[in-house]
């Protein structure tokens, strides 16, 4: 007979020695080999990605880790995805809503703070930059659509990398200006507010294209300015890679490269810039402040001026992450800033796991895949029922008069809701709970 | 100069006078305790004086300076500590942890410094952590403990951390509410000499709230006894054992004198 | 017969509609005398001159000729803001908890009482009913969205809330917020299967568009009519009859009295007998046959729908009930009434007053402002318990 003792021997076994090795060299071997060579495959891509699970799971030490962390990341993925350029848009948006996961993260996961309107900072960056790397102030005097297509460009396409800097100061001062007055407030009414912060926030760039034309309304800001790419990094990418790769690549796939790593590197400072201030007396205190509000004001901290530190540094980094995000993009427009995308993130957040770094991550991309591919895949597959002849069986419905309105694709809503509920009920600590946050979930929390 | 002092502090919930024209105060090095029956307005007192509350009327001065309308962090950081009735530890953190919280206004960190690890920031903390050692033993928990979360030690010794915690601001003046309340005999002795030890090797004043009398009567130097939100009798412990208004407020109208040996059991 | 008038408590019967007739006379009257005022002062400057070049009328002219349709659209959506309202507050009163997904639940009532509309429309019955019919078909459909929307307030608490019941108060919220996301695309789902598409136009039928004319009003150049549409009549008149039907249930009878416990101590009404999870199912039945009658009467006003009709209306009904004190039920309909006024009043007169710099356009966004600003100077809210942290 089965038995689960005999089971969790086998699990055990396999986590020991060097086992776990070379089941994680395995794993990404088919993975890679399987990306590799199916041109657009969920499955395949879903394979190779969870390779960082098992990289993250099992038993190894540490500098195996870190390395073969290090080359998925900076190698793999990246020689992967410009060999198929559908595989580095996901990994793209995954690392930049890994990103925004992670600092949303700060404000919920640390200082336990429910922010609701948290894209508005992203869009915060995301104008900052619009509006300085593109030709948009000469554009102020002319209402939308009828501006000369000639206009000079303000500042020059590598003020991008300052401009990161100072949307990071932007964006935390927006959140101080914010929190300041609503800090005070009880978690539950926080959250409305920061929701209505986000709403103003997205009708203010729908509507600020009159009287001055700031935001260039509905339509959004386009082009805007990345930074330069010298012809010898292209060069030399296809010199080096050219050979695996199978293709020569262009300008425009080494800029997604690019601004791949440029995400990877944002997350990565964030985890940094975490887990220093998670060991000092700053974290401590915004755990004190989740714990227990009234013993943390008693034993002298300042509740609104830690929260604001939390909120403000979440903010910060969405500020930048906008920055990015409007250059590789080259084009900054409202619609991608909408109380959905908020909750979009939070939904990454929960599903991993609130104060988990890795938890958070893993959310991440489950959503993204989830949203982006498996949705879209269903969608696609639909449209393709739909011009077949095909016939459900037993109730005899002919595909071909399925609703033309019935798009997977469009039902983000029922996907992040669902989520949303279904952890709540049944693991509001998240996939991989971060140790504390699993313990205090688990308590009551008395008023 | 009188270390605390209230003078007529009154505090109102709706129609209900919580504590009423409440007069009190108290000396450096001084022990003193405030009993009274449940609902008399003894923690609500305490939490007025460390900002929680508001006082209605009244004034609360400490060191000759005014505490009303300070926020609690601001009293905590003018050097008033405090315990609480039903211990208000941060149980995920752990013990040590929640010792370092208590400094938090005495570390001169700051999230740059604390990002970028300068050298000021690592000595800081490998110094407050030496001190929060120090610290945790001296209320008599073993230092092996240290790295337990602070919800799974045993009873007494969550008090205890809840003590060195609060001993971990530095502050002139500790306030313990109810701390021997659910200890056991032999505890609550080693407590008691606790107390006496804070006050004599680090100078710190003592206010407690307590109800095992024995405690008190060992313990306090003087003695406040509150009723219905007054203050009902004050003295020393000799005089308030022997005082018929407090054996009326424990026992109810018509309660002779000579049974307050019930009382201190 | 005289015993059954006894039973009666009159006092509570007219109590909620002086209050009613008080916010609606006071508030307009307020805002009114704001905007004529402004337009007297700012008549003769840059600003009046402007609107003179636009539109070649007067600043003073064209606020008074706006004014009467003003007032009686803001009082319109004022009533729908102040029946959804309550669904929020009853709610918070009991549970001390934002049901974010009571937006749905008013959005669902709309959709059931149109597809109702509809159906009788595509039947030929709606096109060949007398007046008299028309508006007993108006109540049909009008109930139906009432019982369906009271029916799934009490399926979501049972499902997605009850389960987290003492749990930290996020935990609720955010199922909430799932619950929310959840419905809409439910709806959308609902209607792409059975219609083909999710954007619905209520049908139009009976005299409901037509204007009851009271009078004209000369005024220099032009001539204001004063008349009203039917269709807003019937919508404060269905909401003023259910603000006082709500009113006498919670204040005057018993199953109103254990919801007051309820909500005032719930361990000790449970001590006491009470069935603590039926008052709170009732609770949500209440609160969501408001909503779903409001999603009906919404959808009357304002002739098109879609799946994500609820969420400002929603949010604004919610700083309503904010602004009037939450959990307070008189405090929702004043803060109902006030914000639908204040809000068509900005609306209408933003753009005038700046010149057309900003206008209707920030119009869903300035109940935030408002809901910021209570929040920040009156967080218990005009008439209510106080929201802030407790320290």
């Amino acid at each position: 007979m089965f038995s689960k003792e005999k089971f969790q021997d086998f699990l055990a076994k396999l986590n020991t020695g060097y086992t776990p090795y070379v089941l994680i060299l395995v794993h990404i071997m088919i993975g890679a080999i399987w990306v590799y060579s199916s041109p657009r495959s969920n499955v395949a891509f879903v394979v190779f990605i969870s390779s960082l699970l098992t990289l993250y799971g099992l038993n190894t030490n540490k500098i195996f880790k870190l390395s073969a962390g290090l080359i998925l990341a900076l190698v793999v993925m990246p020689v992967l995805g410009v060999r198929n350029i559908f595989y580095l848009e996901i990994m793209f948006q995954i690392s930049v809503f890994a990103a925004l996961s992670l600092g949303l993260n700060i404000v919920i996961g640390f200082a336990g703070l429910l922010d609701l309107g948290y894209v508005a900072f992203y869009a915060v960056g995301a104008y900052l930059w619009g509006f300085f790397g593109s030709q948009q102030f000469y554009a102020i005097p002319y209402a939308p659509g009828i501006q000369p297509s000639d206009l000079p460009f303000l500042l020059p396409g590598d003020m991008f990398y300052l401009f990161i800097f100072i949307a990071i100061i932007v964006a935390a001062l927006t959140g101080i200006l914010l929190g300041l007055p609503v800090l005070r407030l009880r978690g539950d009414y926080l959250a409305i507010v920061t929701l209505g912060f986000g709403e103003v926030i997205r009708v203010l760039a729908n509507n600020l294209d009159k009287p001055w034309n700031l935001t260039n309304g509905p339509q959004g800001i386009t082009p805007v300015q990345r930074p330069t790419m010298p012809q010898f990094a292209v060069d030399g990418f296809n010199n080096f890679f050219g050979g695996i790769i199978g293709h020569t690549v262009s300008k425009a796939d080494v800029y997604n490269v690019f601004f791949y790593l440029l995400a990877l590197l944002v997350i990565v400072t964030i985890i940094q810039v975490v887990s220093r201030l998670n060991d000092s007396k700053i974290g401590r205190a915004w755990t004190a402040i989740r714990e227990d509000e009234t013993a943390a004001i008693a034993m002298g901290i300042p509740l609104v001026q830690m929260k604001l530190a939390a909120f403000a540094t979440g903010a910060s980094f969405a500020g930048a992450m906008g920055v990015l995000m409007a250059a590789s993009r080259t084009f900054v427009s409202p619609e991608s800033f909408s109380f959905m995308q908020s909750i979009g993130v939070l939904t990454m957040v929960i599903l991993g796991g609130t104060g988990s770094i890795p938890g958070v991550i893993l959310g991440a991309a489950t959503v993204t895949v989830l949203n982006l591919q498996i949705l879209q895949g269903f969608s696609l597959y639909l449209s393709q029922l739909r011009q077949s002849d095909a016939v459900i069986p037993i109730i005899n419905f002919a595909w071909k008069n399925l609703s033309t309105q019935l798009d997977p694709a469009k039902y983000q809503r029922l996907l992040f809701g669902a989520i949303l509920i279904l952890m709540m009920i049944f693991r509001p600590a998240g996939l991989i709970p971060a140790a504390r946050r699993q313990r205090e979930l688990a308590a009551d929390d008395e008023e | 100069m009188a270390l605390l002092q209230a003078i007529d502090v009154t505090k109102r919930f709706g129609g209900l006078t919580a504590v009423n024209k409440m007069n009190f105060e108290l000396k450096k090095g001084e022990i003193v305790s405030v009993i009274g029956p449940n609902g008399a307005g003894k923690t609500t007192f305490f939490n007025t004086l460390t900002g929680l509350y508001r006082p209605e009327e009244g004034k609360i001065l400490f060191n000759g300076t005014s505490l009303i309308g300070l926020r609690p962090d601001q009293i905590a950081a003018r050097g008033i500590a405090r315990t609480f009735q039903n211990i208000r530890l941060f149980g995920n953190m752990s013990v040590i942890e929640n010792v370092l919280v208590g400094m938090h206004f005495h570390l001169k960190q700051n999230m740059v410094s604390a990002i970028l690890r300068f050298d000021s920031f690592k000595k800081e903390e490998l110094e407050a952590e030496a001190c929060a050692y120090e610290l945790i033993k001296y209320v008599g928990i073993d230092t092996s403990l240290s790295n337990e979360l602070a919800k799974n030690l045993p009873y007494g010794g969550q008090r205890r951390v809840e003590i060195a915690r609060a001993l971990a601001a530095d502050p002139q003046l500790l306030l313990l509410d109810e701390p021997a309340a659910g200890m056991n005999p032999q505890e609550t002795e080693e407590v008691t000499n606790l107390f006496r030890r804070i006050r004599d090797e680090k100078e710190i004043t003592i206010l407690l709230i307590e109800h095992d009398m024995r405690v008190v009567m060992r313990i306090s130097e003087r003695i406040s006894v509150m009723d219905y939100g007054e203050k009902i009798a004050e003295g020393s412990p000799a005089q308030i054992r022997s005082n018929s208004h407090v054996i009326e407020a424990y026992l109810g109208r018509g309660a002779v004198a000579g049974q307050h040996e019930e009382m201190v059991k | 017969m005289k015993r059954f008038s006894e039973t009666i408590n009159v006092r509570e019967l007219l109590r909620p509609i002086g209050q009613m007739i008080a916010f609606s006379l006071g508030g307009g009257a307020v805002l009114s005398l704001v905007v004529v005022l402004l337009a007297l002062l700012l008549d003769q400057t840059a600003v009046g001159q402007n609107l003179q070049a636009r539109y070649s009328v007067s600043l003073v002219t064209y606020t008074l000729a706006n004014l009467p349709q003003v007032l009686i659209d803001g009082l319109t959506i004022g009533f729908v803001y102040a029946a959804i309202a309550l669904g929020y507050t009853m709610v918070y009163g009991v549970l001390e908890f934002i049901n974010f997904a009571h937006s749905e639940i008013f959005a669902v009532g709309a959709f059931v009482g149109v597809e109702i509309l509809i159906a009788l429309k595509n039947a030929g019955i709606l096109s060949a009913a007398s007046l008299g019919v028309a508006y007993l078909i108006l109540l049909l459909a009008l109930l139906a969205g009432m019982t369906a929307s009271g029916f799934l307030a009490v399926a979501v608490e049972r499902i997605a809330y009850r389960p987290l019941r003492g749990a930290p108060r996020l935990v609720p919220l955010i199922s909430a917020i799932g619950v929310s996301f959840f419905l809409q695309d439910i709806i959308r789902l609902v209607e792409s299967l059975t219609t083909g598409q999710f954007n619905r136009i209520i049908p139009t039928f009976g005299n409901f568009d037509e204007r009851l004319i009271f009078g004209q009003l000369p005024l220099g150049a032009t001539t204001v009519v004063l008349g009203v549409q039917i269709k807003s009549l019937i919508v404060i008149l269905v909401a003023v009859i259910m603000l006082v039907g709500l009113n006498y249930l919670v204040n005057a009878t018993k199953i109103g009295k254990a919801i007051r416990a309820v909500a005032q101590d719930r361990p000790t009404a449970s001590l006491m007998g009470i069935d603590v999870n039926r008052i709170i199912s009732i609770t949500f039945l209440i609160g969501g046959t408001l909503g779903g009658a409001a999603g009906v009467l919404y959808a009357l006003k304002f002739t098109r729908i879609d799946p994500f009709v609820g969420f400002f209306p929603g949010l604004k009904a919610f700083t309503a009930a904010v602004l009037g004190g939450i959990g307070n039920l008189t405090g929702a309909l004043l803060g109902g009434i006030v914000l639908g006024l204040l809000e068509t009043f900005a609306g209408a007169f933003m753009s005038a007053f700046t010149m057309g710099a900003a206008g209707a356009e920030y119009k869903d966004i300035f109940a935030f402002g408002i809901l910021i600003l209570v929040l920040i100077f009156r967080p218990n809210g005009l008439m209510g318990e106080n929201v802030s942290q407790k320290a």
